[in-house]
Formats: structure tokens, C-alpha cells, sequence
């Protein structure tokens, strides 16, 4: 059955392998050249001694030559990536065998279709995991000089580091799996997988996320001590540390009370989101086991 | 060779009341056979018949809604390795993976199945010229279907299930797939279920046969049985359906006179009751096509009635 499952997925595993490939070389390329760059104004030092703040020409430079580039450019094509390889590797599953009618031959063979459902999924999954596991640490790697100027909160870090970007891959092929067994079809168990999908991802991202812990609370004398730089972020923020996140401010006379997320709660956050979309995705697979497993009609 | 491992007495397929509705229609009614080992059974029906329908529960790849299905004494909707073990199958249209090659087709069997007979599988392609190499989408349909019948018997299950296996090839096409399926039974294979709109093709290879419409059996049992009960009558016009002996199944008036399909079972019509009627046997595709063509009626649908047969009392008139 291992075999079966390898043989099935074969292409699609090859594909994969491919845009592996690529954000390897997209990767290395530019994380090379941040690397250098951050070395040449001395940032690294300037960093650990004083959060940034004694070198804002240096801070301001780098966040020029890469902010927009590695930051926005970059969310903007990975943000919808592990949907998509999610739901082209999922929505086949089933659906194809259902397109092809070869689920007559698969399932009438000396295996029972629940465990050769079970095996398949397993298999797949379990290639997707060490696929987001690659993406990741490839995403992690190159970041790494940026990170030091932004932390991991930023969405642009925190959607492809740790654990998150995984289990969004694994969201969506359940979502895949089922829409395909359902709607019997390929292409449109796709859309009808993705859909949902980003809705979930964008729900979760800007409605659950920042609610995941209560923030810290920062109580400051006014004028503030520390100010921020003027890049895509503050460097370093209002906290004074790089990596935390300023979830809001404000003043009531003369003390700035500022609301963060202390950059230590990293992992705290992606654990708490990976859950979610893990579990979302066990619900996802597990309704479609169920549904073989009694299919009726 | 023996395939039935649970003695000679149980039949390789018996199916008890066995229905299947799809919302509020049946595909299937009503279905009660019993099949013995080592039969050759054609399951004839038009579109919609519900040949599918039985042959998908008998698989285990439908679940009846109502009834029983029993393959060697064990119900086939159980869907454990078990009772999957005993039916080799053939779907409609033969579907296989396009993108495999033939060997990839015959690994899949040999993964899937613990008594997968490789050497039968390899040998059947071979004796048909089909490279093992071969993508399954650049086969002919000829050949997918021999690739899809060497799969189901390399399983070497003590049941064979074909789906209008012959439905999409041309003849020639389907003289090789019914030779192949013949050698088979001649070597005293497994238990076959064949299902096929081709009365001709089932003539020579079945024993057995199965008429199905409208989801109801019409006539089940050994073909020697069934065209010893029946009898092909000419009579005046004048006569009544009433005044028969026995139950006619189809009749076609002419200028003066009727011909009739009767069904005399279990006992022959031995002597000529009436001097201007003249009897002769029956064969197998006119029986085929009186059933057939015989009118559904609705009361039918209600009724517990026996399907035909040898073990079957007259009807009473």
C-alpha cells in the first residue's frame, strides 16, 4: 500500500520537489545577499549593544535595500502557496478516483477501503509535513538577518517560521480531501477547498491571533525614552527590544501605556495556531474516513 | 483446483431480499438468488436494469438497503480483507490509473492482494502481445480491458465479477476478452458472474442465467433448466391467454396465427393438447429477449415471488 500511495503521488511529489527547488535557490540568493549586507555596516554589532538605536542610518539602509522586497513582495506570493499545495496534492485523493471511476478498482481489491484511505493519508501527509518542514526552514534561514531587525511577530516572519506554515499546508489538504470525495471532481474540490481555506487562514490571522494571549502592558514616562525607528518597523519598538510586538498605545496624562506581545511568546503563539489548523485538518480527514467508512450510497 | 473454502454445499453467491433504493427510487427489489459453485452465470438487463446496482453490493462497494448478499457463506458488505479476498472484479469501462504503466498496474495487484498470481497476470499481457512497459493510456480499450480482466484474475478469487466487460471494444475486441474469460471457466476457474447486453456472447460461455429489469429478477437458473421449462407454441389467434399451458411470457399475433413464449417449468409439455397447436423448444436468446421484453407491471414490484427456476412451483392460473 506504500508503494500504491508513492506511485499515485509520484508526480505530485516531484513537483513539489521542484518548487522546493526553487525557494532553495530564491533563497539562497537573496539571503547571501542580506547576509552581506548586514555584515558591511556592522549591524550585528550594533544590534546586540544597543537594540538599534545607536545606528538608525545603518537600520534605515537595510530596511531600504530589502524591507519591500523580502517583506511585502514575499507575503504576498507565500500567503496563498501552502493553500495551493495543499489543495493540488488533496483534492486528487479522492476526487480523482471518483473522476477516473478507478475507486471501483482500488476498492475492490484485498484491501478495505477505510485502510487504504488511512494509509494513503498517511503517506501524503506525512510528504507534505517534511515539505513545510523544508519550506520553513529555508524561509528561517534566509530571514535570519531580518529577523534581527523585525523579530519573528511580524506577519511576514511569523506565517512561514515555526510551525504555522506546515500546518496551513495540512489545512487545506484535508479540506482538499473531503471537498474531493464529495463533489466527486477534481478541479472544482480545488476551488471549493481553497476558498474556505483563506477565509480561515485571513480569520484566524487578523481576528484570533492577536487575541491568543493578553498582552504585557508597558508603563512609560512621556516623552517616551525610546522612539522607533521609520521603516517597515520600528526598530527597535516602543519596548525597547527587538522582537516584540506593540499591539496598540496610548497615554493617559503623562504616562504611555503601551500593550505588547513580548517576542518570547513566539512559539507560545505558533503552537496555539498550528493547533487550530492541525485540528481543523483531523476534522477534515477524519469526516472523510468516516464517510467512506459508512458510504451508503 | 478448488476455490470454495467452505465445503461444496454452500453456494458461491447467495443473495437474500436484497434491495438497494436511491432516494425514493430502487434501483434493486426484491433480489433473492442462489448461485452454486462453479456456475457461469449471465446477468442480463437494459440500462438501469440494476445490474451494477447487484454486482456493486455482491463487490461490497455498496451497502444494500435492505436484504442479504452472502459470497461462500459470508456477507460481502462486511469490507474486510476477508470477504474482499474472495471476488475478483471487473468494473464497467474497466477503469485503470492512465498514468501507470502495465507493470505499475500488475505491482499495484501484487501490493493489494496477498494471493496475487504474478505469473498469470505477466503471462495473459504477454500472450497478448501488451508490453508490460505500456502506459495504460496509450492501451487500446481492447487492451485495457484484457489488463483489467488479468488484474481481476491474477487476484485468484473463487468469484469473478465482470461489469459489461465488452461493452466499449469492437468485435473483434470482444471475441479475444470472451475467449480469454472462456479459457478460464474451461479450466475449471472460478465462480463467474458476467453482466452483458451481448445475449449471443452469453450463450456460449453461461450455465447460468439471470434476467434482470426494472430492478426485479425475472428469470434466474441453469440455462438447461430454463429452456426445458419453456416452449415456443403456435396458435390459432383466436386463442386466449387463459386457455394456455402455461404462463406466457411474450406473444406476437399474426394474420391468423399467435406465436407464443410459454413458461411450462418445471414440467416439459409432453403431449400436444390441442392438435392445431404446434410446440417447439425454446433457445437461448429468444428466452432471453421474451424476458426481456416482457412487460413490467407495477403489482409485481409487491409481490414475494420466487424468481423462476428449476426448484420453482407452477404458477396457478
Amino acid at each position: 500500500m506504500i508503494w500504491v500511495s508513492w506511485r499515485q503521488h509520484r508526480s505530485e511529489a516531484m513537483a513539489c520537489f521542484g518548487l522546493l527547488c526553487a525557494l532553495a535557490v530564491y533563497a539562497a540568493v537573496l539571503g547571501l545577499s542580506m547576509r552581506s549586507s548586514f555584515g558591511q555596516n556592522d549591524l550585528a554589532t550594533c544590534l546586540v549593544r544597543s537594540q538599534g538605536v545607536g545606528c538608525p542610518n545603518s537600520v534605515a539602509a537595510f530596511d531600504n535595500s530589502f524591507g519591500s522586497l523580502v517583506n511585502i513582495g514575499f507575503w504576498a506570493v507565500l500567503l496563498l502557496l501552502p493553500g495551493l499545495i495543499g489543495v493540488v496534492v488533496g483534492a486528487p485523493l479522492l476526487g480523482r478516483e471518483m473522476e477516473l471511476g478507478t475507486w471501483r478498482l482500488a476498492w475492490s481489491q484485498t484491501v478495505p477501503r477505510t485502510r487504504w484511505l488511512a494509509v494513503k493519508l498517511a503517506v501524503v501527509a506525512g510528504g507534505l509535513i517534511v515539505l513545510g518542514a523544508a519550506m520553513t526552514l529555508l524561509i528561517t534561514w534566509y530571514r535570519v538577518p531580518m529577523d534581527r531587525l523585525t523579530g519573528h511577530f511580524i506577519h511576514n516572519a511569523y506565517d512561514y517560521e515555526g510551525f504555522v506554515f506546515t500546518a496551513y499546508i495540512l489545512c487545506a489538504f484535508g479540506f482538499a480531501v473531503l471537498a474531493g470525495q464529495l463533489l466527486r471532481r477534481s478541479i472544482p474540490a480545488m476551488i471549493a477547498a481553497l476558498v474556505p481555506w483563506l477565509a480561515v487562514r485571513i480569520f484566524v490571522e487578523f481576528a484570533l491571533r492577536p487575541h491568543f494571549m493578553a498582552p504585557l502592558t508597558l508603563s512609560q514616562k512621556c516623552p517616551c525614552g525610546i522612539k522607533g525607528g521609520n521603516g517597515m518597523v520600528d526598530v527597535p519598538p516602543a519596548t525597547g527590544h527587538i522582537g516584540d510586538l506593540i499591539v496598540s498605545s496610548g497615554g493617559t496624562g503623562n504616562a504611555q501605556l503601551t500593550f505588547y506581545q513580548p517576542a518570547s511568546r513566539f512559539l507560545e503563539f505558533q503552537s496555539i495556531e498550528a493547533g487550530i489548523f492541525v485540528a481543523l485538518t483531523l476534522a477534515a480527514l477524519g469526516t472523510a474516513v468516516w464517510l467512506l467508512h459508512r458510504r451508503a450510497s | 483446483m478448488t476455490h470454495d473454502d467452505t465445503g461444496g454445499s454452500v453456494p458461491a453467491l447467495r443473495t437474500t431480499r436484497l434491495g438497494k433504493r436511491y432516494g425514493q427510487l430502487w434501483g434493486l427489489r426484491d433480489c433473492t438468488l442462489s448461485i452454486p459453485a462453479g456456475a457461469t452465470v449471465g446477468l442480463v438487463g437494459p440500462n438501469g436494469a440494476g445490474k451494477t446496482t447487484l454486482l456493486e453490493m455482491i463487490i461490497g462497494l455498496r451497502k444494500p438497503t435492505e436484504g442479504l448478499v452472502e459470497v461462500f457463506g459470508h456477507a460481502a458488505q462486511a469490507n474486510t480483507a476477508a470477504t474482499l479476498a474472495r471476488v475478483g472484479y471487473t468494473a464497467q469501462n474497466h477503469p485503470l490509473y492512465p498514468d501507470f504503466s502495465v507493470a505499475d498496474m500488475f505491482h499495484l495487484g501484487q501490493a493489494m492482494n496477498p494471493s496475487w498470481d504474478m505469473a498469470l497476470a505477466t503471462g495473459r499481457t504477454q500472450a497478448l502481445d501488451i508490453p508490460l512497459k505500456r502506459k495504460v493510456k496509450t492501451l487500446s480499450g481492447g487492451q485495457q480491458a484484457q489488463v483489467s480482466l488479468a488484474m481481476a484474475l491474477a487476484k485468484r478469487a473463487p468469484l469473478l465479477v465482470l461489469d459489461e466487460p465488452v461493452a466499449s471494444l469492437d468485435p473483434v475486441a470482444r471475441l479475444e476478452f470472451m475467449r480469454e474469460v472462456m479459457a478460464q471457466v474451461a479450466g475449471g476457474g472460478p465462480t463467474v458472474m458476467i453482466a452483458s447486453h451481448v445475449v449471443s456472447e452469453l450463450e456460449r460461455l453461461c450455465d447460468w442465467l439471470v434476467v434482470l429489469t426494472h430492478g426485479h429478477v425475472q428469470l434466474a437458473g441453469p440455462v438447461d433448466d430454463l429452456l426445458a421449462g419453456h416452449q415456443l407454441l403456435t396458435v390459432p389467434r383466436a386463442t386466449s391467454d387463459a386457455d394456455l399451458p402455461g404462463v406466457p411470457i411474450h406473444r406476437t399475433d399474426s394474420d391468423r396465427h399467435s406465436s407464443v413464449l410459454l413458461r411450462t417449468s418445471p414440467a416439459p409439455l409432453t403431449a400436444q393438447p390441442n392438435p392445431d397447436w404446434q410446440a417447439a423448444p425454446v433457445s437461448f436468446e429468444p428466452l432471453v429477449m421474451a424476458y426481456l421484453q416482457r412487460p413490467f407491471r407495477a403489482s409485481d414490484s409487491g409481490n414475494r415471488t420466487q424468481p423462476t427456476g428449476p426448484t420453482t412451483k407452477v404458477m396457478s392460473r
